[in-house]
């Protein structure tokens, strides 16, 4: 699981983008998603987004990723299903457009999460954060803060790991298929988690100041975020996905 | 007790981490496990508390496969304190802390012998009960995981890196009373310690690995005396035992500082004599 969010070394188109491009981009995928109606074009941005995984070279991820939004996805395609009651009445209170409103917006779920995760991973979180500095113009202390939160995800999920490893030491049996008694045995262990992440943020933030974490600027950073070919490519792709997602019923 | 007959782990999409490893610890002995950092000492001790299992091979404690034995049926038996206490504590007072392990294994029913063992274990360490843990130093919050996992009295204690961010009264006073423990009690335990001094202080026995596999087993005196053993695990002896092997002779044979002392008094007794 903590593989996620870990960036996939590689040499591939994607890789060489400039991180603003890809951001740029994956924004574009997620408007055109909330854009369109169509579930063939959502089914299309889809196939995009697993695209995009197999030119970076994280087909593998970008599978598993899949995978585990559609365990989500059941859940979520339920309630919708059985809460929205417009339509012709198929069977029980499942309606057809209950049905289509369901897969809609796990479609759209599944198209908005998966390029997220991409990004992540053909990309360094330092230079997203350098990139954001260098040519949004965004102060620092901000891009330091969406780098660190990111950067965090995968340590705090190892650290859960570690807690629920020593209560499992301790007895306590997480394996019950009782939801409620599971979530009363997980809750406790927030409280570990939030003080060894207050701790870890509190040893970052020491770290970064005596490193002159003040004095840095825009200019600060060695490397130089340029705009190739493959950046003009992946910027007209953006805007035919939001011009596709606006023109096509 | 704890028996390991050709145990094998490995982590998914990882080489093996633990490879045919065989042993068998006896009811109350101290043993320790050695080795430089990757060696596969965590992942041995996991998989005699069964926190993972053998991908190949058996593992037994007190006869019971851990493979095949339940979570609370195994934290009865085995108890673990792990490195990072932090992990290990989730209340919000000491009190509950120790509560909290018994009610886990001994089952929400037994109110009050879980309120008297926790009183006990509270005034054997010297604590009040109502300390909020985090708030405690590292050594005192060590204490107090410590005796979350004592309080259910198991009969193999495990210990990986108990003395890691400790200072020396801080360290001594939980080696000492993990000494009477394995002395007084007959409790098993089953150490990993990179403080060679620790080491050689308590435990008796050493099993000291390398690349996943046991390279020896035996006396911890024989293997801190075994130079080309400690140089094959990348190990460092502690001082005393370098400073006897130096010294050769009739002084190769301490372990100890009084001994050494002794042994040089003697021998300048009899240089003076001569």
């Amino acid at each position: 699981m903590t593989e996620l969010f870990q960036y996939v070394p590689g040499s591939s188109p994607l890789h060489r983008m400039n991180p603003i491009t890809k951001i740029g981009l994956t924004l574009c995928v997620c408007v055109a998603a909330f854009l369109t109606d169509n579930l063939f074009y959502l089914l299309g941005l889809l196939l995009f987004d697993l695209m995009i995984g197999v030119v970076g070279g994280c087909a593998k991820k970008a599978f598993s990723v899949l995978k585990g939004l559609v365990k989500v996805s059941v859940f979520l395609f339920i309630l919708q299903a059985l809460f929205v009651r417009r339509g012709t009445k198929l069977f029980w209170i499942i309606t057809d457009e209950g049905l289509l409103t369901a897969a809609g917006v796990v479609l759209r779920l599944i198209v908005v999460c998966l390029p997220l995760t991409l990004v992540l991973s053909v990309t360094q979180v330092s230079d997203i954060s350098g990139a954001m500095v260098q040519i949004l113009r965004i102060p620092y202390a901000y891009a330091f803060t969406f780098a660190a939160a990111i950067r965090f995800i995968p340590q705090f999920m190892e650290e859960m790991s570690g807690i629920m490893e020593a209560q499992t030491a301790r007895g306590v049996e997480f394996d019950t298929k009782n939801v409620f008694k599971k979530l009363g045995m997980i809750l406790p262990l927030c409280a570990p988690l939030l003080v060894t992440s207050v701790r870890k943020s509190g040893a970052t933030a020491t770290a970064a100041e005596i490193r002159g974490f003040e004095l840095r600027k825009a200019d600060s950073g060695y490397k130089k975020y340029g705009f190739g070919a493959v950046d003009l490519a992946a910027l007209l792709i953006a805007a035919a996905l939001i011009a596709g997602a606006v023109l096509i019923p | 007790m704890i028996r390991a007959e050709n145990v094998s782990y490995g982590y998914t999409g990882l080489a093996r981490t633990v490879e045919d490893l065989s042993f068998h610890i006896k009811a109350g002995e101290f043993a320790a496990i050695l080795g430089e950092n990757g060696a596969g000492k965590t992942t041995t001790v996991k998989l005699i508390d069964g926190l993972l299992l053998p991908t190949s091979g058996k593992m037994f404690v007190n006869g019971l496969d851990t493979a095949k034995t339940r979570v609370s049926e195994r934290a009865k038996q085995v108890g673990f304190l792990f490195q990072n206490p932090d992990r290990q504590i989730c209340r919000n007072t000491v009190r509950d802390e120790i509560a909290f392990s018994l009610r886990a294994v001994w089952g929400k029913k037994e109110g009050e012998r879980i309120e008297e063992r926790t009183e006990e274990m509270l005034s054997l360490f010297g604590f009040t009960g109502d300390e909020e843990p985090f708030s405690l130093s590292r050594g005192l919050r060590q204490q107090a995981a410590l005796m979350s996992v004592l309080a259910v009295k198991p009969s193999v204690l495990i210990l990986d890196e108990p003395t890691t961010g400790l200072d020396y009264r801080e360290c001594t006073r939980i080696m000492e009373f993990i000494r009477e423990l394995n002395e007084k009690e007959g409790t098993t335990v089953v150490m990993v310690c990179h403080d060679m001094e620790v080491v050689l202080d308590y435990a008796k026995r050493a099993l000291v690995m390398a690349g996943g596999r046991l390279l020896a087993d035996g006396d911890v005196h024989d293997i801190f005396r075994d130079a080309a053993l400690m140089e094959k695990a990348s190990l460092l002896p502690p001082q005393i035992v370098r400073v006897a092997s130096a010294l050769g002779g009739e002084f190769a044979e301490a372990d100890d500082a009084e001994t050494l002392a002794s042994l040089a008094a003697a021998a300048h007794e009899r240089r003076k004599r001569a």
